[in-house]
């Protein structure tokens, strides 16, 4: 058995669910988490920013407040965590579907990860391993 | 690759996380969760308050990086020189697989 976790975009949550439920694979558990990534904020831009002092365009993406919301560096983003619990061989078509949904081709899209679970009880009849999945 | 678990005070979170990403970890996930440890929980008068709100903290990294990560966040989420119960615990737990959604590459 795995643990499939995948942390997604906060919007992508009930098209994720649904492809899920087509692809039969129902049962989940949702979180509301929030993370950062590797990606850190364009310096360069940065730069740009700040040395544009031209506040005709108090609104603009130019405005020294949004330049300073910016300069706080690495900020934590909500996201959406999902864990599934499958057996081996649903692996490839679960993380299939979720990259499938999911992929914008932007960082931030989010990321996977599969981990080994060695047991796992049916609190209701008290079945163990693959039958309690 | 392993996934490191910190469960920590929340008020050391913040301190955690701007070392982390100085430490070269800028990728991390935190969740609110609450939990009480082996001294079940903090009794005040007659009161036992056993589910204690902390925060906790993923990080996934490659097996040579797991010593570095675990360093910083004890260093960090310690409170004063003795420390005290409730600073938290660290799990690692082994990951298989880890994929990238943007472009599909099964790396970190």
């Amino acid at each position: 058995m795995k643990e499939v976790i995948a942390i997604i975009r906060m919007d992508m949550i009930n098209k994720t669910k649904e492809a899920l439920m087509l692809q039969g694979f129902p049962a989940l558990n949702a979180n509301k988490v929030l993370g950062r990534g590797k990606k850190k904020v364009n310096f360069a831009l940065l730069e740009n920013i700040l040395s544009a002092d031209d506040l005709t365009h108090p609104h603009d993406f130019a405005s020294p407040a949004m330049a300073e919301a910016f300069s706080e560096g690495h900020r934590l983003i909500p996201k959406r965590m999902l864990s599934v619990v499958v057996k081996d061989d649903e692996v490839k078509s679960l993380v299939e579907t979720i990259i499938e949904v999911n992929q914008k081709g932007k960082p931030g899209d989010g990321k996977i990860f599969i981990m080994p679970i060695l047991d796992c009880i049916r609190v209701r009849t008290g079945e163990t391993g693959e039958l309690a999945l | 690759m392993l996934m490191i678990r910190a469960i920590i005070r929340p008020e050391k979170v913040g301190i955690v996380l701007s070392e982390l990403s100085d430490g070269g970890f800028p990728a991390v996930t935190k969740m609110d969760v609450m939990g009480r440890g082996k001294q079940r929980g903090v009794k005040v008068g007659d009161v036992i308050y056993d589910e204690i709100p902390k925060e906790m903290l993923m990080i996934v990294v490659n097996d040579d990086d797991k010593d570095d990560a675990v360093k910083i966040i004890m260093k960090n989420a310690k409170t004063g020189q003795r420390a005290a119960f409730g600073d938290g615990k660290i799990f690692v737990s082994p990951v298989d697989e880890v994929y990238t959604i943007s472009s599909g590459s099964n790396e970190l």
